[in-house]
């Protein structure tokens, strides 16, 4: 079993975070790179160079609305995957929110104005199967609407493809 | 609380009781994937070690992107899909030189029905929606469709969009079509389902629907249909066998927005580089020279865009700096064009007719633009490079713009060709 309940360090960005350039540099996407390990050292350096560097794994990135607008490509979510990070955010594109499905990463997203509650550095406990979110800095907790529990199968099974094949072993099963 | 059609149709494949916003894995009747995506599933497939298909006889395969192979490497992946076919046992298979373009011959063969589901790999499936049916594009996660028989989906809400009126002479659908992308825009049908109705819908034929359904898939809606009505059964009726069920969405369904249009005023209508939905009125862009002219691709598939053009063309030459290419939608429009002396009348006034598919609209593999060229054609996209060099500029409009514009050697009004 995954355990939905993340405890780490609070890194907030803002509004419009583009998947390509701000979350991962493009030549990712476009080299068709799927390997979280390496995804790792690109995180985010679009908007912090010495992102990959600072984080630790359990922590929380909060954005704002729009993350992840732009040409759907997967290869940001997997950088995340690679840290072990959740991510909680305002709001975020429909081809964004099925990439990071199927990245298998946890993450709340319709979470209007949270990028007010946080601030980079806050000590962030978030249970992603419920929508529980409390910020121990500030001693605040909130409550949002966790993703579908058709889809947290799919996150807790590891992603699109993991799930794919627990899916056509049941089939032939 | 009423159920919109699109509801309906997800509550019916799931036998649950479905509303817009619910996560399913709704089944699809029928599957779709074009030519240039086969080889892609089954290596997808093979990585997964899978060598059989959920259901084999709901896939129709068409070669329609690239008919005729122009390239050693397009004959080899012709061949490769052929041998595809055979180890997966898949009979709906339509290759060159037989059904056509697979967002339309489905239609014309009967083999789509008003409140069937539907998921294919390419987006202007949404053609389908011309009868009443739900075709819905998933891309490259058919695989898990074509492997485990569904994929999930978010149920999409539904904007109406009632038609009433007529349209003026010299207007046709494909303004119509490109008027309402432009004016709903990309926020308002995000992720929605376009329905279509209205008075005026009477006298839309079921050609004139494809157009309509194909556009708003290219500002972002989840897919486009029209209320299924008395011209889907009169067009159905000797293409299908046993009966016909109409759907249509309940008085107190919820859509996310009703919107009224009168036909009356239009009139046509540009999309000017680089996006469909930048759409102008005709007299903008008047005069505009162009070296490029093509009607075809699944936005202007049917026989009603060769017969309007035909209308236009009869008596003149194509201006001598314009090459023009016509595509027939599909065999059968071909046929029937022949019948009526259409292609007679093309290629005697200077144009060239290809097979039925997409024609240059696929990426301009076959009569694409050299840089600093200008094309006015009826295809899907005009986004710079779609159909050749990067600087190359295309704009949108009708069957009826594009003949009269091919004529004129510039951007020019149909409206000035009929009476």
């Amino acid at each position: 079993m995954m355990d939905w309940k993340y405890k780490g360090t609070c890194w907030k960005f803002g509004d419009n975070l583009g998947i390509d350039g701000d979350v991962m540099p493009l030549r990712f996407a476009l080299e068709r790179e799927l390997d979280p390990t390496i995804l790792k050292s690109h995180l985010m350096t679009g908007v912090d160079p010495e992102f990959p560097s600072k984080v630790s794994t359990g922590d929380i990135i909060v954005a704002g609305k729009r993350f992840g607008q732009g040409n759907p490509h997967i290869q940001g979510f997997l950088g995340m995957i690679g840290h072990n990070l959740g991510l909680v955010v305002e709001s975020i594109p429909r081809g964004s929110f099925r990439n990071a499905i199927n990245a298998g990463l946890p993450f709340l997203a319709g979470c209007e104005n949270v990028t007010n509650l946080v601030e980079t550095g806050d000590l962030l406990e978030v249970d992603f199967k419920t929508g529980d979110f409390q910020n121990l800095s500030q001693k605040t907790s909130h409550k949002f609407e966790p993703v579908d529990e058709q889809l947290q199968n799919i996150i807790e099974a590891g992603g699109w493809k993991p799930n794919l094949e627990k899916r056509l072993s049941r089939l032939s099963g | 609380m009423g159920k919109t059609i699109t509801e309906k149709i997800f509550s019916r494949v799931t036998g649950k009781d479905v509303i817009a916003g619910d996560i399913v894995f709704p089944e699809p009747e029928i599957i779709t994937v074009h030519d240039w995506y086969v080889v892609n599933f089954d290596s997808a497939l093979e990585e997964l070690g899978i060598n059989k298909l959920y259901d084999p006889d709901k896939l129709i395969i068409s070669t329609d992107h690239e008919p005729i192979a122009v390239s050693l490497q397009a004959a080899e992946r012709q061949k490769k899909v052929r041998e595809i076919v055979k180890k997966y046992g898949i009979k709906n298979f339509f290759d060159t030189g037989r059904g056509g373009h697979g967002h339309v011959f489905p239609v014309e063969m009967g083999l789509i029905k008003p409140g069937m589901f539907v998921e294919a790999y390419d987006v202007h499936v949404t053609n389908f929606g011309s009868v009443g049916a739900l075709a819905i594009p998933v891309l490259i996660e058919i695989t898990e469709v074509l492997a485990c028989g569904s994929v999930w989906l978010k149920t999409p809400e539904t904007v109406r969009v009632n038609l009433n009126g007529k349209m003026s002479l010299g207007t046709t659908i494909r303004d119509i079509a490109q008027k309402i992308i432009n004016d709903l825009g990309a926020d308002l049908v995000d992720y929605a389902v376009v329905e279509f109705g209205g008075s005026a819908m009477g006298s839309i034929s079921i050609d004139q629907r494809h157009i309509l359904c194909n556009t708003p898939i290219d500002i972002g809606a989840k897919s486009a249909l029209v209320e299924p009505d008395q011209v889907t059964l009169d067009y159905l009726s000797n293409r299908v066998d046993g009966p016909l069920e109409l759907i249509s969405s309940d008085l107190d369904a919820k859509f996310r927005e009703v919107v009224d249009y009168n036909l009356d005023s239009i009139e046509p209508q540009i999309a000017t580089p680089p996006t469909p939905d930048c759409v102008v009125n005709i007299s903008e862009v008047l005069g505009k020279k162009v070296h490029h002219a093509f009607i075809g691709s699944c936005a202007a598939p049917t026989l009603s865009d060769l017969e309007i053009a035909g209308k236009i063309i009869e008596g003149h030459k194509i201006h001598p700096d314009v090459r023009f290419i016509i595509t027939p939608g599909t065999q059968e429009v071909m046929g029937k064009a022949q019948k009526l002396g259409l292609l007679n009348l093309f290629s005697e006034a200077g144009a060239m007719i290809t097979p039925p598919g997409c024609g240059p609209c696929a990426g301009g593999r076959i009569g694409g633009l050299a840089s600093g060229e200008t094309s006015i054609n009826t295809g899907t996209r005009n986004d710079y490079g779609r159909l050749g060099a990067s600087d190359s500029e295309i704009y949108l409009g009708s069957a009826a713009t594009v003949a009269a514009s091919a004529i004129k050697g510039e951007i020019a009004d149909p409206r000035d060709f009929l009476s």
